[in-house]
């Protein structure tokens, strides 16, 4: 039962892919309908299972921490499948070719759902490799789904090549962990890895972290983030934002606290630099961008850096207030690309600029969209300003004051660049021959249940407590 | 209940404004007139509340209090309380709200709906900063003032708006973000000495610091208080911003946003860092009285009728800040008098700019002049004000800055001296606008229909209250007295609970 929610969600993708043989075109919309389902299911199961244990001879562990993620991730692929649900069954005044085969799409989604699943829950170095790998690989699939689409194609080639990096840079960590160790297990690795330090066991670290830096978009890895985000069609971009980010942050975990954890607190240090380099290049790019998925992937690249202060000190505040900021990431972030999906349908636009007037032509969307972009800058008392500030206590109580103080002008540099959307939502007047812009039935609830989120996780930030209390003994165990 | 009523009110008109202002535009004036009314009387009725306030001058914690638990994991609550100084600053805001929907009442035609509501929310922001006493809460509050005032700078302003509100904005939301810095910093100390980590205010005051932290965390707060007040030389953001705000936004600025930041001052920086705060009091001093003559002899330079006005807001609350830090019970009254009657006033000299620039369309002192024949009531009114900035002894103003010279006096004579000068160049330019603009030729030949019913009812409440303020005054100095003898005790007994602990820690040294 522990690994119900990871098989149902690849039941639903192998579901999908063979009804969709029995189809026609004009009922093939079930193949999304179905996946919902699906992922329902998986929610539910993941959520009624209170259970935590040991499968394949604690190869699959499900923990606190392992069961948070499960969520978060069933989370944003639920809310993506619906965003792209308008995109695929052609439900847009814009025509979009090209983004046709629906059930294997869906399919493609799912898996990489799957692998993100089991990465967190692997206990073993072939297992988190495989799973890493199974959440990877569709994804240059995905990205290069819009087949007709220079762009999309160019996105998927560059994504192919830098993640193909970044896995053999962890493969080869992994080897040399190995090596050392003679352990396959995590955690006991991480138990004998300080008998062997040397001159292989700091390459491994220096491999090991290139690569989770890479899928977390911490500078100097990042590079492939922004053409990725601006190529990939764009409920992609909006999944690659969010479930990326939430399975690089689980690939920090495995790595930073399970294998390396008696070290993370001596290479404090080097979390604030990369914390602090990717926060601030970040920002600084994100100031001159203006296709808003590339500006989006900016964006991101900076909240990344606020998330490594979790990583501060290190205690189990830090690792609920992390999950916790995750959680508002995904829902903020999702708002924000659900009204450019929404957008992007409607017109078949994305430039920044392109967004003057949207106050006027839709007053509702405009303002959640301005709520959203609100929350990421940080502005009381959204959920985004609250995520923030338990990390920034994290890093204070750690003792980095510097860092808190350059998160900060941080902060007032993203709130410029949000301000920027925001100004041609709210004081650009509209085209002369724009019209009302209408909206679909499914967009305009998803992004009413993403901006109550918004609002109500800052104000009753309850769901962080229970996550403190969930995961309050989780590090204890791995820090020694 | 009361107290959480008094932010909610103005929240929730402002939702309703905007959702009806599409249609009805003239019935979301009258919901936020009517919400500010509320207010104002649920405000009038505490203040009428002769027991409770006996009870808060013997010494009770506050005269109304509401204190919930929000994230009890971190020692975050809901508190909102009330003492007199709180009370004054909140009947000033509503007053002042009433003021700022009745003067936009033909300026603002566009957007109504919208304009309400962030004219709304920012009122609530600034009344909740006045009623919290959670450091968490009380940042929220902060924030809640900032986007609202953005927008209203940014969709209503005058021709250089863009650049004014990115300024505004940039500069208080960094000093924000400094000051949260600081709460943070002060938390985690608090935390670590006492193993209670907590943001209440009544927890946190008396949090024993060494010098050094002590320095840097004050240091923070008053980087943010110091921006809103605006005090030399982080003032620049604000000729910029009253210049180019709509009426009502300049009204609210001037009135309102200003005084949180003495409000700051008087709740946050002395009381929590008594002994930091006495070091720092000659720099502090020497920042307000650079203020005032600064902001004095730029009024002079100024062609732009509402940009004097701006730099003798300046002038007026270097005032403040030097009573703030003269810290002796006279200069403080004057302090708090101060604040109520530069809100008034310098909120009715913007509503005259205004009324001018809605007649004249601009607001050129060289293209004005001889206004009173056309529009002698404007001219009288005027002349009223202008006496109300210079000083004139009978107004509220008066006694306001006397009793601030009169506090610092004490505490520095020099400072004072030289402070004084300030009355004189304001004397100078306040006589200089009615001089230049109602007296002299006739310039300009636009149209110019005196003051209708509604302006002089509006300007007429403000006479009122400020000629009240001038003749009977004693009222609000019974209302803030107990409150600011607390804060004056507070910080007594924190210097002396610092003095105490260095003692005993050097003479563990020797």
């Amino acid at each position: 039962m522990l690994m119900l929610p990871e098989l149902l969600v690849v039941a639903t993708a192998l579901v999908v892919l063979v009804i969709d043989l029995f189809l026609s075109e004009r009922t093939r919309w079930l193949t999304g309908l179905i996946t919902l389902l699906g992922l329902l299911a998986a929610m539910a199961a993941a959520c009624t299972n209170t259970m935590h244990g040991a499968l394949l001879g604690g190869r699959f562990v499900v923990d606190a921490v392992a069961w948070w993620f499960d969520i978060l991730l069933i989370l944003a692929a639920f809310v993506t499948v619906i965003l792209s649900m308008d995109v695929l069954n052609g439900n847009t005044r814009v025509r979009m070719r090209g983004l046709g085969a629906r059930a294997e799409y869906y399919c493609v989604l799912l898996f990489t759902l799957a692998g993100m699943m089991f990465l967190i829950s692997s206990r073993d170095l072939i297992t988190f490799y495989v799973s890493l790998e199974l959440a990877t690989i569709p994804m240059f699939a995905l990205a290069a789904w819009r087949r007709d689409d220079a762009r999309s194609g160019e996105a998927g080639l560059k994504y192919v090549i830098l993640a193909a990096l970044s896995s053999s840079l962890i493969v080869y960590g992994m080897a040399l962990l190995y090596g050392l160790t003679g352990q396959t297990n995590l955690d006991a690795i991480g138990r004998i890895l300080p008998n062997h330090v040397g001159p292989a066991f700091w390459f491994a670290v220096a491999m090991l972290v290139a690569g989770a830096g890479s899928k977390f978009t911490v500078v100097p890895f990042h590079f492939w983030a922004a053409d990725v985000y601006q190529g990939a069609p764009t409920p992609i971009t909006a999944y690659l934002s969010v479930a990326s980010k939430c399975v690089g942050l689980a690939f920090m975990f495995q790595v930073l606290f399970r294998i390396f954890g008696g070290w993370l607190h001596d290479g404090s240090l080097l979390v604030s630099i990369f914390a602090a380099t990717t926060m601030t290049l970040g920002n600084t790019v994100a100031i001159v961008q203006h296709n808003i998925k590339r500006f989006m992937a900016f964006s991101a690249v900076s909240q990344a850096g606020y998330f490594l202060l979790g990583f501060l000190g290190p205690n189990e505040a830090g690792v609920a207030a992390m999950l916790f900021y995750m959680l508002v990431y995904i829902v903020t972030n999702l708002g924000v690309f659900t009204c450019i999906i929404w957008y992007q349908n409607e017109t078949g636009r994305e430039e920044i600029e392109d967004y003057r007037g949207l106050s006027q032509t839709n007053p509702i969307m405009a303002l959640m969209m301005m709520v959203s972009l609100f929350s990421l800058a940080g502005i009381p008392p959204l959920s985004g300003f609250v995520g923030k500030f338990f990390l920034f206590s994290i890093a204070s109580s750690a003792g980095y004051h510097w860092l808190v103080a350059l998160a900060a002008v941080n902060s007032t540099v993203s709130l410029y660049y949000y301000l920027r959307v925001i100004r041609q939502m709210y004081i650009e007047p509209p085209d002369a021959d724009a019209r009302r812009i209408p909206i679909t039935k499914k967009l305009a609830v998803t992004e009413a249940f993403l901006f109550a989120g918004v609002v109500i996780l800052g104000i009753v930030p309850t769901l962080y407590e229970s996550i403190h209390a969930d995961t309050a003994t989780w590090l204890a165990t791995l820090l020694r | 209940m009361m107290l959480i009523c008094i932010v909610l009110i103005p929240l929730l008109a402002g939702v309703i404004a905007w959702a009806i202002g599409r249609q009805n535009p003239g019935a979301a004036r009258w919901v936020c007139l009517l919400a500010c009314a509320i207010d104002l009387v649920i405000l009038l009725t505490l203040w009428n509340n002769q027991a409770a306030m006996a009870a808060f001058a013997a010494g009770g914690p506050w005269l109304m209090q509401v204190n919930v638990p929000w994230v009890p994991a971190l020692g975050i609550s809901f508190h909102l309380a009330l003492d007199g100084l709180s009370l004054l600053m909140l009947i000033l805001s509503a007053f002042l709200g009433i003021v700022s929907v009745g003067c936009s009442w033909t300026e603002i035609k566009e957007r109504v709906g919208f304009f309400h509501f962030n004219l709304m929310w920012v009122l609530a922001g600034i009344m909740g900063v006045f009623l919290a006493m959670d450091l968490f809460l009380f940042y929220c509050f902060w924030e809640l003032m900032l986007v609202p005032m953005y927008f209203l700078i940014v969709i209503w302003g005058h021709e250089n708006r863009i650049y004014a509100a990115v300024k505004f904005f940039i500069f208080t939301q960094f000093s924000g973000l400094l000051m949260l810095l600081a709460i943070l910093a002060l938390y985690f100390l608090h935390g670590h000495a006492t193993g209670t980590y907590t943001f209440d205010y009544d927890l946190l005051l008396g949090t024993k610091l060494g010098s050094g932290a002590a320095k840097w965390i004050m240091l923070g707060f008053f980087a943010a208080f110091a921006v809103k007040l605006p005090a030399f030389p982080v003032h620049n953001w604000l000729p910029d911003a009253h210049t180019e705000a709509p009426t009502a936004g300049s009204v609210i600025l001037a009135g309102l946003l200003l005084k949180t930041g003495a409000y700051g001052l008087m709740r946050f920086v002395v009381p929590l860092f008594p002994q930091a705060a006495i070091d720092f009091t000659p720099v502090a001093m020497t920042l307000a009285v650079i203020g005032i003559i600064y902001g004095a002899v730029l009024s002079f330079a100024q062609t732009d009728l509402k940009r004097l006005v701006a730099y003798s807001s300046v002038s007026h609350m270097g005032f403040v800040l030097l009573g703030v830090f003269a810290w002796n019970r006279i200069a403080l009254q004057g302090a708090v008098m101060q604040m109520i009657c530069h809100g008034l006033g310098t909120g009715a000299l913007f509503m005259m700019v205004g009324a001018i620039q809605e007649r004249i369309h601009t607001r050129n002192i060289e293209k004005m002049g001889g206004f009173w024949e056309v529009a002698p009531r404007m001219g009288a009114i005027a002349m009223f004000f202008a006496m109300a900035s210079l000083g004139l002894p009978g107004i509220g103003n008066f006694i306001a800055e006397f009793l601030v010279l009169l506090g610092s006096y004490q505490a520095n004579a020099t400072m004072t001296s030289i402070a004084s000068l300030g009355l004189v160049l304001g004397s100078i330019y306040s006589l200089w606008i009615v001089q230049r603009v109602f007296h002299g030729a006739r310039e300009n030949q636009a149209k110019l229909p005196d003051f209708a019913r509604r302006e002089i009812a509006l300007f007429a409440s403000l006479i009122i209250a400020l000629v009240g303020l001038g003749f009977f005054p004693q009222p609000i100095f019974k209302t803030a007295d107990p409150a600011l003898s607390k804060l004056q005790q507070l910080a007594v007994a924190g210097q002396g609970a610092v003095q105490v602990s260095e003692a005993k820690h050097s003479g563990g040294n020797s």
